[in-house]
């Protein structure tokens, strides 16, 4: 009894010391978030002169500015259509490729990582204009698909090696219980592998939706019908020679920032713990 | 388990949708190609060519460098709406931006695989040369031959000062530019300066603005030192000089520099020792820089007309002819400006019997006089005559005089020599003031490369 | 003694390999020639010159600098933003309240597109009237060039390692959503106290997911281009902080040499290959299984 009165002692102690660092890391992540949002309701020379205080001059100019420039609600379709198709390709493919290469041995492993990571390392500005001339000759521009599957291929990397981590993670004493009981591989991966990775695969959906949703390059090159551009492209409408529109920057951003949030909130529930509970005693 | 079907689901149903919507973009596309290949054969029976726009269902694919927020792009979107209303069955798909290096790379993309728009508002100097070299455009005197009144108002000047590096007239120009130096009259009375219209007034300028703590002159070296450098070069050379990218007696391009564009260009370290620029002009953003000189805290900036709108202060700020330096052979109303984009029309709708006629009308509905007076508003030259707006701002007269009363406007560097020669010389400004490189090197360094990339 | 049939190998390789092929290696086999050629724009091939490209990089200042600035990064990185993250996350999972508020606000940073972060820290750099100096003036000392030769690579640093720690705190915390609950219940059974848990247990469990981290920040380091194009555009001041990333957009968008551009793209790829094998080989990630 003794004891255990001891412990609540010192962990009061430590989870307050806990709770300051992490506190502290908050507010810097949550400031640059509450200060985009009170700049969308400043005009652009309020930003410029008084960007860290509360709208002198409260206006909504910015986002009726904005909803102006494009059709935000088709370019929340596009963008959504296009991330999302990416998001669920790169999940499928990137667990099989991970599977592959955390379970097996062979001989050409080595060189498959290599490869998995050299397209990790290629930039998107070296490889665009030959895929524009590619979608161009199937005359795909401006189409959904131009934009997913170089954006498929670009995610593909990041998300195998982040798998690969995670995989490397799950103990294989499932994996063997399966097998004995005369499982085929593909049971195994769909059964057990697939269902234990729920967490990781929500955190590789969570990032993979992100930057697709964000890039604004690969979309611009290969998007140039008005009716198709994502939401993103809201920031190219923010400056030219004539000079940039930092209110309508600062709104442009809290439009496109709005669902990413939303689909994060809606995926994290899926990263808990306990999937691999029992997974010992069993 | 019930998870990974969802995934599957979601995955099938996503596959599906994509699928459905890409064939739908397809399926019309093969309509229309038809559509095309029929009404083409009946139209070659008709003998006489037809002028006017066509009754038929067609999209007519435009671009133009008026997006973001610039002024004009609205102006440029109430055209094509008045166009789709006055011809129903014509869908205008227009892709303007910024241009930007994205978007010159993609143009550039575009026309090398042969899927250029119709029509497009671009560059007509050097900054056109890898698109011009694709030949895709019709001249004006093609288009003339079959609709002799095309872009009739334009004057001779404008047509002159906007034909392309070869010296053909492709594009139809509707606005240019002038660059002059701002100043804020009204820091300039504080000290009882006069505004700087000769060498002497600008150094006694500098010197009595430094020390009395305003930053003299507001520029990122960083960004944009390109006015200054234009700018010393004019006015140390003088426009002929300027204006000629050196050659040997044979007529082949050297990688000697001109006296004078050496002498000019040195003068920028000269007004950077002296303190004429911010503290931070090395690392400051173009768009703090602008922000120094609108509040007031920089009595001046050297840009282009542009930059006039942006300016709050429209009653004390004034913008007039760079002054000529020491020993300079510009005339003192000699300023840098010039034409330096238009519509072009690609041969891919001129060649196309049903796009022919709707692609003129386009360029005329964007060229006529009317819509020019729209385009300029009083904010830099306009290629028609027009008088001046009744409602101009004081600095807007002010511009507008500068214009006028200008002796010779000579066109920018970089519509004489290749990009990556011109960005050379733009992005060593930051050497030069430190020292690191000479003037003389970065010239010579820039021919060069234009010399290779003429081969 | 699992895997030994290689049958369904190819089955769960091919088909991600294949869009690799296709989209990502095939384009970059045109840039490999294109850094060998000189090119005219974007588009066009104009002369043969060889190796000339890398040639010149031999003798390139500015992109030794980068080259350092680059390796400075990756260090940094590693350490102090996996690091972060690291200890962020194996707080967040260990306590009891608010750990779904943490998880949401820890992930703000990277959904804010790099201008709008960019814009800020500007803000705070500037030297006339940025919030910095404001403070310091205020404090009656003279305003600092933030943004000058001395202190500009770090002050661009600092905000580039911070928005993305958020990045590896969930990835991390991923990770520890593995570690089964029994593991610990175990260990406490036997004595062991909380401290002792992290280093002996949780750490070690995540060997394979820290791996990846390192790998990711090593890497990422190498590409970096957002953040500091848009606090100092060019490697400002006078190209000292440039990195690799930002040093090939300048080359390819901004100088017009496209074809040298492209050949350090390829010089990223080799190095950032280099690396990845190395830390692969260091770390042995694949000694839990």
């Amino acid at each position: 009894m003794p004891g255990i009165v001891k412990n609540k002692r010192s962990i009061s102690v430590g989870k307050i010391i806990v709770y300051i660092i992490l506190a502290t890391w908050a507010t810097t992540t949550i400031y640059p978030f509450i200060w985009v949002i009170i700049n969308a309701f400043k005009s652009s020379t309020e930003v410029v002169r008084n960007s860290f205080s509360l709208p002198e001059v409260f206006t909504l100019k910015n986002f009726t500015n904005a909803f102006s420039n494009q059709n935000i609600l088709q370019s929340y379709k596009n963008s959504l259509i296009i991330s999302g198709t990416v998001t669920v390709a790169v999940m499928v493919l990137a667990t099989m490729i991970a599977f592959a290469l955390t379970r097996y041995q062979f001989r050409f492993k080595t060189a498959l990582l290599g490869l998995l990571s050299a397209s990790l390392m290629i930039p998107v500005f070296s490889t665009i204009i030959p895929v524009y001339k590619m979608m161009s000759g199937l005359g795909w521009i401006s189409t959904y698909q131009a934009v997913i599957l170089p954006q498929i291929a670009g995610n593909l990397s990041f998300a195998a090696i982040v798998m690969m981590g995670f995989l490397r993670g799950l103990p294989l004493e499932m994996e063997e219980a399966a097998y004995m009981e005369g499982a085929g591989v593909a049971k195994v991966f769909t059964r057990i592998i697939v269902p234990l990775c729920r967490p990781s695969l929500a955190t590789v959906a969570i990032f993979c939706f992100l930057w697709s949703y964000n890039d604004l390059f690969t979309q611009k090159i290969l998007i140039s019908r008005e009716k198709m551009f994502p939401i993103s492209n809201l920031l190219e409408h923010i400056s030219s020679k004539y000079g940039t529109d930092y209110g309508l920057m600062a709104a442009s951003v809290t439009l496109i920032v709005i669902p990413v949030l939303i689909v994060y909130i809606f995926l994290q529930k899926n990263i808990v713990k306990g999937l691999t509970a029992g997974a010992i005693k069993g | 388990m019930r998870n990974f079907k969802k995934v599957v689901a979601l995955l099938i149903v996503t596959m599906m949708v994509f699928v459905t919507l890409s064939a739908c973009g397809s399926g019309n596309k093969e309509t229309t190609a038809a559509d095309t290949k029929e009404t083409a054969a009946g139209g070659e029976t008709t003998g006489e060519a037809d002028t006017s726009v066509t009754d038929e269902k067609i999209t007519l694919t435009t671009a133009s460098m008026m997006g973001g927020t610039d002024p004009n792009t609205e102006h440029y979107q109430e055209v094509i709406q008045a166009f789709m209303k006055k011809y129903p069955n014509v869908t205008i798909e227009d892709s303007s931006q910024v241009s930007d290096q994205t978007w010159k790379a993609k143009i550039a993309a575009q026309f090398s695989v042969g899927d250029e728009p119709d029509v497009i508002q671009f560059f007509t100097d050097n900054n056109a040369s890898e698109v011009l070299a694709a030949d895709q455009f019709v001249t004006i005197e093609e288009i003339r031959k079959v609709y002799p009144d095309y872009a009739a108002d334009v004057m001779d000047s404008a047509w002159q000062a906007s034909a392309n590096p070869d010296g053909v007239n492709r594009a139809v120009p509707t606005t240019g530019f002038w660059e002059g130096l701002f100043c804020n009259k009204d820091l300039f009375d504080e000290y009882g300066l006069e505004l700087p219209t000769d060498w002497d007034s600008f150094i006694k300028a500098v010197e009595t603005f430094k020390e009395n703590g305003i930053v003299p002159v507001a520029v990122s070296l960083n960004e944009v030192p390109h006015y200054w450098i234009e700018h010393l070069m004019l006015s140390a050379a003088g426009g002929e000089v300027f204006t000629e990218v050196p050659t040997d007696a044979d007529g082949n391009l050297v990688a000697r520099s001109p006296e004078e564009w050496v002498k000019g260009l040195e003068i920028l370290k000269e007004l950077y020792d002296m303190g004429a620029f911010p503290k931070d002009s090395q690392t400051i953003s173009n768009d703090a820089a602008n922000e120094l000189f609108k509040t007031k805290q920089a009595a001046m900036q050297l840009d282009g007309s542009w930059y006039a709108n942006g300016i709050d202060d429209q009653e004390n700020t004034v913008v007039i002819a760079f002054p000529v330096v020491e020993n300079g052979n510009k005339g003192p109303n000699d300023i840098i400006g010039g034409l330096s984009s238009g519509f072009y029309i690609t041969r891919k709708a001129w060649d196309d019997p049903l796009k022919r006629a709707a692609a003129v009308e386009f360029v005329k509905m964007n060229t006529s006089k009317e819509q020019i007076e729209i385009y300029w508003n009083g904010n830099g030259m306009a290629t028609v005559e027009l008088e001046a707006p009744a409602d101009m701002t004081p600095l807007g007269v002010s511009g507008l005089e500068l214009s006028n009363a200008a002796t010779g406007t000579f066109a920018p560097t970089d519509a004489r020599i290749a990009g990556e020669a011109y960005s050379s010389i733009i992005t060593s400004a930051v050497d030069l003031v430190n020292g690191t490189k000479t003037a003389e090197e970065i010239l010579n360094n820039a021919l060069q490369i234009n010399i290779d990339s003429q081969e | 003694m699992l895997y030994k049939k290689k049958a369904p190998l190819a089955a769960f390789l091919l088909p991600g390999f294949i869009m690799l092929f296709i989209f990502l290696y095939i384009p970059f086999v045109d840039n490999i020639r294109n850094s060998l050629y000189n090119m005219k724009g974007f588009v066009e091939l104009q002369k043969f010159i060889g190796l000339s490209n890398y040639q010149e990089m031999l003798q390139d200042a500015k992109l030794h600098t980068a080259l350092i600035n680059s390796l400075k990064m990756m260090a940094l990185t590693v350490v102090f933003q996996v690091g972060i993250a690291l200890i962020l996350a194996v707080l967040v999972n260990n306590i009891k309240k608010g750990q779904q508020l943490f998880r949401t606000v820890y992930f703000f940073p990277i959904v804010i597109s790099a201008t709008a972060i960019g814009l800020l820290f500007n803000l705070f750099y500037n030297y006339n009237g940025g919030a910095l100096n404001q403070i310091l003036e205020a404090a009656g000392k003279e305003p600092v060039n933030w943004l000058g030769a001395s202190t500009a690579l770090i002050m661009i640093v600092i905000p580039t390692i911070w928005s993305y720690v958020g990045f590896y705190f969930v990835i991390i915390l991923t990770g520890l959503c593995d570690i089964s609950e029994d593991i610990y219940e175990a260990a406490a059974i036997d004595g062991c106290n909380k401290s002792q848990a992290v280093f002996r247990i949780t750490l070690p469990l995540l060997r394979g997911v820290i791996c990846t981290c390192i790998t990711l920040a090593v890497t990422g380091a190498l590409k970096v281009f957002d953040l500091p194009w848009v606090i100092a555009p060019q490697g400002a001041p006078g190209g000292i902080t440039h990195f690799m990333g930002t040093y090939m957009y300048q080359m390819a968008f901004v100088n017009l040499n496209v074809d040298y551009g492209a050949a350090i793209a390829v010089v990223i790829v080799a190095l950032g290959v280099a690396v990845s094998l190395i830390i692969n080989k260091i770390l042995k990630p694949d000694e839990n299984l």
